[in-house]
């Protein structure tokens, strides 16, 4: 047990840890995360096993990085704690230096003598070091004096901030992995959804996407009410930087799409040999409607954002986005179907329609509009607000640790006839080119005085 | 006049900066190294004319694609560099220095970095950018003014070890404890801009602040080679040539969290 203290309480055990969750976090950059096993087994054929096995392909939340992390965690508690007595008693209680040789070990030290006693010497010195801001400390024995004089002494602590920030850090971690919950919601205009495991519902008022001249993307913009017992109780526009929070649940802006199933297209239909007939049609996916003048009945099957034939030469969708819309068409006379084929809206000239019967009509599908869905991410994360917290001390640390470090000067005065000889030597936990010169301008100061 | 103009002066500045400065490398004349920093200053501040030009034209942070977040990458890296300089006299460094701002500016300027200002994705709108880009790259820079000091006091090591005495004021030792104090001032620059405000944009708009995205896991690595570096240094009393060498790792972790992800790796932060 105590053998195992000892190891936790060891910065070469850290230093070790530290390297070895380094590397095996860049595995995780090589080496794609979550994806499916087939991807796996075509990119690394034989490897593919291996790597399951010991959960590669999910490397942050195998249970063997998790126990380094733990290790870690544990590592940087007892270091911290076992150190922190001493550095306590230091910073609270210090030790005057009554023997000068443990100054003269120091490697910022200086000494010089005085025409003057002993008490006017420690007034000038310790004026000089009061207007320096530094704290004093000091005893008086016949005729020698000791001063210890300190400033900024909250640096010290510093990295006991850092660490007590990381492990509340990796503890926020933990609660909002196992306590976390998120999930993606569909809503179109009007919808009202049940929130899981929440007492609210939310619906979606408006849905808008705002573009920017050239036609990028400018923002999505929800407009989202939540209702509690049947009544609305807020609502707010969310976009993407600016989600809704309401109740420990968050919701974001994450997604948009269409709903293609029931999309209305505008149809132009021409005669090859009478250019002056065109006729426009106004349909919607299982809609059927007669053509004005001509004994015929369009009826439109199905619609397709990004059209593709697939594998098996089927007509198919490569993804949801309107890259490449397509629409199935028939043709009926009475109960007679004449025609029936897709028709392309980037490519007019490449319809593939089949007739049975001779016809002379052509079609362009000119226009296409569907309702769209706005995606948004519930997510309740209790973890969060610890790792805020976790962050802040973290920050405040840091800063201590290497912008605002503490500053030591320790001082024997010694009188012999008449005369005054100080010893002085400093300690600086960080930056010590600065505090060097400070130290040398307050023993200059006290040697141009006269 | 536009921002290019300014773009192209300041690059010129700096070439001429790293002229003076190699001259006086070669000729010892301490006289040409003033020179050098003051043609790099101007170039600072021209170039800082050309930062808020571009914004004001933009309308957004001058950080939005690869020619902005280079051109930004070298305006901080002059900067902390005039900063050291200002402090620790590392004039020698200056050579070496200029090498790599001018050689960040040469892919900035080069013709695969598209230089048209676009407006911003939904994603990017957030005053978070301005936070999170600038103070980590911030803390890069100083990252890489230890970078150079570190490689210069690997060579000034070996050559007074083989008995050649310190040849200037900038000794090996003197080296060695100015690439501790940038990494000290870097430090906590990069985790606070990188880590912690990149957590707090992370959730404000992707709902979660750590995602092990290939960016965030960089970058959290580049943090743990400093870490080690720090933690070797002061507990364990590293120092030297195996410290250097931690540095150098370690501003190579920067460099390809900064370039190297966008490339090589995919992931969310496919924009910059």
């Amino acid at each position: 047990m105590k053998s195992l203290l000892k190891l936790f309480s060891s910065v070469k055990l850290a230093i070790v840890l530290l390297i070895i969750i380094t590397s095996t976090s860049l595995i995780g950059t090589l080496i794609p995360q979550q994806r499916s096993p087939s991807e796996y087994a075509a990119q690394f054929g034989q490897l593919a096993n291996l790597l399951n096995r010991f959960q590669i392909t999910d490397l942050y939340h195998s249970l063997w990085f998790l126990a380094l992390l733990f290790l870690f965690a544990l590592n940087i508690l007892i270091c911290t704690l076992t150190r922190f007595p001493a550095k306590f008693r230091k910073a609270f209680q210090p030790k005057l230096i009554k023997d000068k040789k443990n100054i003269l070990v120091l490697k910022i030290k200086d000494s010089l003598g005085k025409n003057w006693g002993l008490a006017k010497t420690k007034e000038e010195l310790k004026r000089e070091l009061s207007s320096r801001h530094y704290r004093l400390k000091e005893e008086v024995e016949e005729n020698k004096a000791f001063l210890l004089a300190r400033k900024r002494t909250l640096g010290l602590f510093g990295s006991d901030f850092v660490h007590l920030g990381l492990l509340i850090i990796l503890a926020g971690g933990i609660i909002s992995g196992f306590g976390g919950f998120r999930k993606n919601l569909t809503l179109s205009e009007g919808d009202t959804l049940d929130i899981p495991n929440a007492e609210f519902k939310l619906r979606l008022d408006k849905f808008e996407t705002e573009y920017y001249p050239d036609g990028n993307v400018r923002d999505w913009k929800s407009t989202l009410t939540v209702i509690e017992n049947e009544k609305p109780i807020l609502s707010k526009i969310i976009e993407v930087n600016h989600p809704l929070s309401y109740r420990g649940f968050v919701f974001y802006q994450s997604s948009y799409g269409w709903d293609w199933t029931n999309t209305s297209v505008g149809i132009w239909v021409k005669k090859r040999k009478d250019p002056s007939f065109l006729r426009k049609i106004d349909i919607t996916v299982g809609e059927k409607v007669s053509l004005e003048g001509e004994n015929i009945q369009i009826s439109f099957i199905q619609f397709i954002p990004d059209f593709i034939l697939n594998e098996k030469n089927e007509a198919a969708t490569r993804s949801l986005q309107p890259r490449n819309p397509a629409a199935f068409i028939e043709g009926w006379q009475e109960e007679e179907k004449i025609f029936s084929g897709w028709i392309f809206s980037q490519f007019p000239d490449f319809s593939r329609i089949h007739s049975e019967k001779e016809t002379d009509l052509s079609f362009e599908l000119k226009n296409f509009k569907a309702s769209q869905y706005s995606g948004i991410e519930a997510a309740k994360d209790p973890g969060v607000n610890i790792i805020w917290l976790g962050c802040t001390l973290l920050m405040i640390g840091l800063a201590c640790a290497f912008y605002w470090p503490s500053r030591e000067i320790k001082i024997i005065l010694e009188e012999t006839q008449g005369k005054t000889g100080v010893i002085a030597g400093g300690i600086a936990s960080k930056n010590r080119e600065d505090f060097q010169s400070e130290f040398d301008k307050i023993m200059t100061s006290l040697r141009r005085l006269r | 006049m536009n921002e290019s103009i300014l773009f192209f002066t300041t690059f010129i500045l700096y070439i001429i900066s790293a002229f003076f400065y190699f001259s006086f490398l070669f000729s010892k004349k301490e006289n040409l190294a003033r020179i050098g920093f003051k043609f790099a200053f101007s170039g600072l501040l021209i170039h800082t004319v050309a930062l808020i030009w571009r914004t004001v034209e933009s309308g957004h942070a001058p950080f939005t694609n690869m020619y902005e977040s280079l051109s930004f990458f070298a305006w901080s890296s002059i900067l902390a560099y005039v900063i050291i300089e200002f402090k620790y006299k590392i004039r020698k460094a200056g050579p070496y220095f200029m090498l790599i701002v001018i050689a960040l500016m040469a892919l900035a300027s080069s013709p695969l970095m598209p230089k048209e200002a676009t407006p911003l994705v939904p994603a990017l709108q957030s005053y978070w950018l301005w936070l999170h880009v600038s103070v980590t790259l911030l803390g890069e820079a100083f990252f890489a003014v230890a970078f150079i000091t570190s490689i210069m006091y690997l060579v000034a090591d070996s050559r007074e070890k083989k008995g050649g005495a310190a040849k200037s004021k900038l000794s090996a030792d003197k080296l060695d404890s100015i690439s501790y104090r940038c990494i000290a001032i870097g430090f906590p620059l990069f985790t606070l801009g990188g880590l912690v405000f990149g957590m707090i944009w992370a959730y404000k708009a992707w709902g979660r602040y750590w995602s092990w995205d290939p960016k965030e896991t960089w970058s959290l690595i580049t943090l743990f080679v400093f870490a080690l570096y720090l933690h070797t240094r002061v507990v364990m009393g590293w120092k030297g040539r195996r410290s250097a060498y931690v540095a150098i790792i370690g501003f190579l972790a920067a460099l390809f969290t900064y370039f190297g992800v966008n490339y090589i790796l995919s992931g969310l932060h496919s924009y910059a």
